[in-house]
């Protein structure tokens, strides 16, 4: 492991106390804009502002509970980097429908089996990898996308599913400030850099609020309720209580596989910012990072507060900062710890004015979806994938666009299924497996010795690569590893007819095979010296041995019957 | 392959594009070999257009190198592409090899 250029302190590094309390609050701030989501559950809920405040309160608890389980190592627990968690929008919009159907309880009951779900899944990450393939993946990301931006939309304009405080229109002015507040975090994210582009969604939030107060949009009322909530106080638990609904178990448990692949990308992406060795994901930390965002939304639904999941803009902000040392969580965690007992800040979210928090999730909208698209494309699409992500999309958009395509269903299905999240991912997920079939997982090539062409031996790497929908850089390795090890084994090893060629792919592994008539190639694990290199005649081909293994995760060689066959494996 | 040569001050520029494989890395070797030999200055070679580097293109560099040593004329490399970096990593040769990341900086190195 080599720590890039740009990093300051590395995650397992201690940076002076007062970098290290300056990044907390730098972290605070930047995870506290998401308070805006319990805020939303409890309104939809037509909640008091007292327990409103009272949610937001218990969600700081859980996220200072949430941080410290994620960003240390405790036993499986925990991924040991800066990627700790906040009320995520992934179980925002399962909790708007608990909410609806059932209240609190409901919202907090299901939250726990999510948790659990996930906790579940960190355990069997590796064999649920075919269900998930990026196509999938980034459809989901997509999908979470579309609705958070439904969801900010409906606060404004509403819908049959209006989960805003009041019934009454919303005025002219109210869209201009909310419009007002859009363009100050989009000015601020596309013109700035450094702090002013990390807080763009706090600031527009904040100047949207105080612009609303200037126009006479706040109500005076609710000056005073900021005003009237004490200083310092215990969390109340008076909304507490859990209540279970199957039926909601389809969107909890989306919402779960979307967090855990949250999850997946925030520890890889700090794994990748700390090494610039970095090769592959590191699943045990992947695991132990997925088994810690399960347990903290457990701890969330167990206390009366909003589901939480792994943030990318902590990530992003730890990145941009290179401050990615893992002992930021323990001021991060005090201060949440404290806020939690602040009942004010409660408040000013629950009283946030709604085209204000609508901008807020638009713009926050617009990452996601682009977060979806790059996802989906991130592999070469063949027919199979562009066939499922259109279907997929199209259903997923046609619950929300057309809600009678689900009229055959019986009402408590339509319910579930009438999300566009729900329904575009079952789609996904069911065609996947449908189109899995006939997907040749294993290509051939020979190969003669005098006639060999690295040309051809690539196209054939890349062709199957596209057809299996592999990770680029994984070809690329293979593509080296392939077309080296023939041009040693026909220099060194002089073999009798083809030489055989035997790709393998499943979604954790590409294998391949190389086998030919005629004596084993040397995969020497040591390196030979330069001067063996340039003196002896098979020096560079020693040379070549000891890179091929060095490139593949894995090289197995043997010889039988004359026959050799060498195999690299290499992890995908 | 193709080789391209240019020659910037005393400093004789090879651009390598292409595959450099066991068929041809002694035409590379050849042409670099001949540069030191005629002393005609320093040689760098500018592998931004390198797609791919076997073990025998890596033995050509070394015996370039050192050559290099022995007329006492600067041999430096540019222009590594990150895959093909990657292969030098690999094979431990970052730190034999005098490599620059670009062709000015090469330039100003073989000077």
């Amino acid at each position: 492991m080599r720590k890039p250029s740009n990093v300051v302190y590395g995650f397992d590094e201690r940076p002076p106390p007062l970098v290290t309390v300056l990044s907390g609050l730098q972290h605070v701030g930047a995870m506290s804009m998401y308070l805006l989501y319990p805020v939303l559950v409890a309104r939809a809920v037509n909640a008091p502002p007292e327990v409103a405040a009272s949610m937001v309160s218990l969600t700081l608890l859980a996220m200072a509970v949430g941080t410290l389980l994620q960003d240390f190592r405790f036993g499986p627990v925990g991924s040991g980097y800066l990627c700790q968690p906040i009320p995520s929008v992934v179980y925002l919009l399962p909790s708007l429908l608990a909410a609806k159907s059932g209240g609190l309880p409901l919202v907090f009951g299901m939250t726990i089996a999510a948790g659990l779900m996930e906790m579940a899944m960190s355990r069997v990450l590796r064999r649920l990898r075919p269900i998930f393939p990026p196509e999938i993946v980034g459809l989901v990301i997509l999908l979470v996308g579309v609705a958070t931006g439904l969801v900010g939309l409906r606060l404004v304009f509403g819908d049959s599913h209006h989960h805003d405080r009041s019934t009454e229109s919303v005025e002219l002015i109210e869209i201009v400030v909310g419009f007002i507040t859009l363009a100050i975090m989009a000015g601020l994210n596309i013109w700035n850099r450094g702090y002013l582009r990390i807080f763009c969604v706090l600031i527009g939030m904040a100047v949207g609020y105080a612009l609303a107060g200037a126009l006479g949009i706040l109500l005076p009322g609710d000056m005073e309720a900021i005003a009237r909530a004490p200083a310092i106080a215990l969390p109340s638990f008076s909304h507490v209580g859990w209540s279970f609904d199957p039926t909601l178990l389809l969107p909890f448990a989306v919402a779960s596989v979307a967090a855990t692949l949250k999850v997946m990308g925030n520890v890889t992406t700090l794994q990748k910012a700390n090494d610039a060795d970095w090769i592959r994901p590191g699943m045990t930390q992947v695991m132990g990072g997925v088994l810690a965002d399960g347990l903290g939304t457990v701890v969330a639904g167990g206390i009366g507060a909003q589901g939480l999941n792994s943030s990318p803009t902590v990530v992003g902000l730890a990145a941009a900062s290179g401050v990615l040392s893992r002992l930021v969580a323990v001021p991060v965690a005090a201060i949440l710890a404290i806020l939690a007992f602040l009942p004010k800040v409660g408040a000013v979210f629950y009283l946030m004015p709604r085209t204000v928090a609508a901008a807020a999730l638009v713009f926050s909208s617009t990452f996601i979806i682009v977060n979806g698209i790059q996802v989906m494309t991130s592999r070469l699409l063949d027919t199979r994938k562009t066939v499922l992500i259109g279907l997929a999309l199209l259903a997923g958009l046609a619950v929300d666009a057309e809600p009678s395509v689900l009229r055959f269903f019986p009402e408590n299905w339509k319910a579930v299924l009438g999300t566009s999240l729900v329904l575009g991912t079952i789609v996904g997920l069911v065609l996947n497996l449908i189109f899995r079939m006939g997907v040749m997982r294993s290509q051939s090539l020979s190969i003669a010795p005098e006639s060999m062409e690295p040309a051809r031996i690539e196209e054939f790497l890349q062709e199957s690569g596209e057809q299996w929908g592999a990770r680029p850089d994984v070809i690329e390795r293979a593509k080296f590893n392939l077309v080296q090890s023939i041009e040693t084994i026909v220099e060194s090893c002089e073999p009798e007819g083809p030489l055989e060629v035997n790709a393998i792919f499943d979604e954790f592994n590409v294998d391949i095979r190389v086998s030919y008539s005629g004596p084993l190639l040397e995969l020497p694990d040591k390196r030979p010296t330069n001067e063996e290199i340039m003196e002896t005649e098979d020096g560079h081909l020693r040379l070549a041995g000891f890179m091929l293994r060095r490139y593949a995760d894995r090289v197995s060689a043997v010889h039988k019957a004359g026959r050799s066959t060498v195999t690299f494996h290499f992890d995908h | 392959m193709i080789l391209t040569e240019q020659k910037v001050g005393n400093v004789n520029v090879i651009e390598v594009a292409g595959r450099v494989d066991s068929a041809n890395a002694p035409k590379l070797q050849e042409r670099a070999a001949a540069i030191f030999a005629s002393g005609s200055g320093a040689v760098l070679l500018d592998l931004a257009k390198v797609e791919y580097i076997s073990s025998a293109g890596f033995r050509s560099l070394l015996l370039l190198a050192r050559q290099s040593k022995e007329v006492k004329s600067p041999f430096v490399l540019c222009g590594l592409t990150p895959k093909v970096r990657q292969l030098f990593d690999l094979g431990g040769f970052l730190d034999l090899l005098p490599v620059k990341a670009t062709r000015e900086e090469g330039i100003a190195a073989a000077q």
